[in-house]
């Protein structure tokens, strides 16, 4: 461990373990928030230097990433009162078995990699890809259709990482294109989300089966 | 000032949202006029942009860009004829994303810089979701509810691989913009290991859009639940816009001397994609299904012949072009017969030869066309990629992709066999009026012309874009 980066991203990790274990909707988008407000402070501790444009940006994607679109969310659970289960294909103690896994692999992995910038971190590659894994794994371990939203979140929050730290170049763009990426999504996603309750009264995705092959 | 291009389908697609219907249906033809124009000045005099760091004319965009403005035009002008007879709810939505979609998609064409293909890119799903929920139902509903998740993540594995492309230069020390251009300029002081990596997430990213094999499944639902106008668009210009994509990453690598790497992942994508379109046509019983398959099966065959590069890479450009025509043509026709029959099932369908005599002669064509028969372009195009594959010395590759060829041929032959003439009880509710059939025959004519007599400029635009990619000849 050295310093907060490790601290913060060590926090990271353990939301992944946590975000597995949760087996209720709202448990599942309070751990999501956590991960969100924590991946978005890492750039501070970064070491780049700071302008105060970047600053900015850091603010907003934080307010974006830990509170409107968790709030946004829930807000949508709430006014079409969605049944709170996650509803696992793989059950939870094989997830979180999967996700201790899942984290040994990324460090392993994670340390093959030359970084452009010294960032003094140890986990830094290691969460990234263990963020894009896990939100993969939710995508797929999960019937429920919000679970899945949140997973695709978490792979975000993965991009977000990599794209933030691992390099200094077109750093606004980048940003500004993850941004989009999750509001985009998650607008229609809660859109979809609505009509698909009022049209089979139910968020299961094991009932949208009926196109096959 | 090449942006207007994409800038007036923008401002006419958010103000037909406000639109009555009927002003509506007249502004998406004339928008389509304009753009048609407009891509002609721009082939005739290629302008500079305004924003030279984030977009460029390059000779792939202009090829996709002329497709996407013959289409777009010829499909406004069935839309009309279209909106009247099927009953949509809510018409101002689906005019408003139709020009937005062709925004988006105009966009993908002239972007030059990474982040900027890849912002347009993104915006072309979230304006084509709308078209493909039209109906309501809800099957329409599960297609895009699979459109959006599946393409969503698929993009956002093509944005990580754009971010890793900015990871290489950063290890490279090389300072340039982050564009396509330049990064081709100055591939070879790219890390490798990164750009490599960068490539296959961009190659998984953007092919999911563009329907390879295994991340395909979203494709057949979305493009058999959308009205059929749209589904011409989805099918004819996206997949195009998503290979863009590709062809231009494909391009860096290329130029940083990786092509050994690049190549057979394309091609091993590619003959997936041919082989599980050729398992699965088989067996469909709805006809809006099968073309999606064939859609499959083509962007197969074109990312087989881009990895497969020289004599192939100028063949699938070929493909890529008569796909576009052909099949939108076959989407088109698909929505007489939709509108004809009242079921997208075959066997609710039949003789078509007598009871729709000119929708069945814009079908059988297309069929003809797709399954790369003379005189349509696809047989050029599919003769090229052979060649290519058997001087370059691919011989399994180039066996399994005849093979896949003639499954595929069996299945459709069968099915367009059945809908054409096994015998039908059906009444037919459509009158065949001109709109619902010359845009098919113009596309077609366009498809047959382009076999016999490609203008010099196309020609050159044509191996002047594959030579990028160790195409030509």
């Amino acid at each position: 461990m050295n310093g907060p980066m490790d601290t913060i991203l060590s926090l990271a990790l353990l939301s992944i373990l946590f975000s597995f274990a949760s087996s209720r909707l709202p448990g599942l988008i309070k751990v999501l928030a956590f991960q969100g407000v924590v991946v978005s402070i890492v750039p501070l501790f970064a070491g780049h230097h700071l302008s105060i444009g970047s600053l900015v940006f850091t603010l907003t994607t934080l307010v974006i990433r830990g509170f409107a679109i968790p709030l946004c969310i829930y807000m949508v659970i709430k006014k079409v009162s969605i049944a709170r289960e996650v509803e696992p294909i793989v059950g939870y103690h094989a997830s979180i078995l999967a996700g201790l896994l899942l984290i040994v692999g990324a460090t392993w992995a994670g340390h093959r990699f030359d970084l452009p910038v010294n960032t003094n971190s140890q986990l830094l590659p290691p969460t990234a890809i263990s963020l894009l894994g896990a939100g993969m794994f939710l995508l797929m371990a999960r019937r429920n259709a919000i679970a899945m939203v949140l997973g695709y979140i978490m792979m975000e929050n993965g991009i977000y990482l990599v794209g933030t730290t691992f390099s200094m170049r077109a750093l606004h763009i980048v940003e500004f294109g993850i941004l989009l990426d999750v509001l985009a999504g998650v607008m229609i996603m809660a859109v979809m989300l609505q009509n698909i309750k009022q049209t089979f009264d139910d968020v299961d995705t094991a009932r949208l089966r009926t196109l096959k092959e | 000032m090449v942006e207007i291009i994409f800038v007036i389908p923008l401002l006419t697609g958010v103000l037909a949202f406000f639109l009555p219907r009927n002003i509506g249906r007249s502004l998406l033809v004339i928008t389509g006029a304009i753009h048609l124009i407009l891509s002609g000045i721009i082939w005739a005099g290629k302008p500079e942009p305004i924003f030279p760091e984030y977009f460029a004319i390059t000779p792939e965009g202009m090829l996709s860009l002329i497709v996407i403005s013959l289409l777009f035009f010829l499909i406004s002008i069935y839309t009309t004829s279209y909106l009247n007879i099927s009953n949509i709810r809510s018409e101002s939505v689906f005019t408003g994303s139709m020009l937005l979609f062709l925004s988006t998609m105009t966009m993908v064409t002239l972007s030059d810089h990474i982040m900027v293909m890849w912002i347009a890119i993104e915006a072309t799903t979230l304006a084509s979701a709308p078209l493909i929920y039209t109906h309501r139902s809800a099957v329409s509903l599960e297609a895009t509810w699979k459109y959006v998740l599946i393409c969503s993540v698929g993009i956002a594995m093509a944005l990580l691989g754009s971010v890793l492309i900015t990871v290489a230069m950063d290890m490279g020390n090389v300072n340039a913009p982050l564009s396509f251009s330049a990064l081709s300029g100055i591939a070879r002081h790219l890390d490798p290991l990164w750009l490599k990596t960068g490539f296959v997430f961009i190659l998984v990213g953007y092919g999911t859009k563009m329907g390879l094999a295994p991340m395909h499944t979203w494709l057949p639902d979305a493009h058999s639940e959308a009205p059929s106008p749209a589904s011409a668009l989805l099918s004819g210009v996206l997949l195009n816009c998503a290979y863009l994509g590709i062809f231009k990453t494909n391009k860096i690598m290329h130029a940083a001397g990786l092509s050994d790497f690049s190549g057979p992942i394309l091609m091993i994508f590619g003959l997936a994609s041919i082989m599980a379109a050729a398992t699965f046509i088989l067996k469909q019983t709805e006809y809006k299904r099968l073309l999606a398959y064939s859609s499959i099966e083509n962007m197969g065959i074109i990312a087989f012949g881009t990895g497969i590069g020289g004599l192939a890479a100028y063949g699938a450009m070929i493909c890529l072009i008569h796909h576009s025509l052909i099949k939108s043509s076959l989407f088109l026709t698909s929505g007489n017969i939709l509108m004809g029959f009242g079921s997208q099932l075959i066997e609710q369908t039949g003789n078509l030869a007598n009871r729709m005599p000119r929708t069945f002669i814009a079908l059988f064509s297309g069929f003809a066309g797709i399954s790369g028969f003379p005189p349509f372009g696809i047989f050029i195009g599919e003769l090229f990629i052979l060649f290519g594959a058997f001087k370059a010395g691919h011989y399994v590759g180039a066996t399994l992709f005849m093979l896949s060829l003639c499954v595929i041929f069996a299945g459709f032959a069968n099915n367009i066999m059945k809908i054409s003439f096994n015998p039908s009880e059906a009444t037919i509710r459509i009158p065949e009026s001109a709109a619902l059939i010359w845009p098919q025959y113009i596309l077609l004519g366009t498809s047959v012309l382009l076999c016999f007599w490609m203008p010099e400029t196309l020609v050159q635009t044509v191996l002047l874009a594959v030579t990028t990619v160790g195409g030509g000849f």
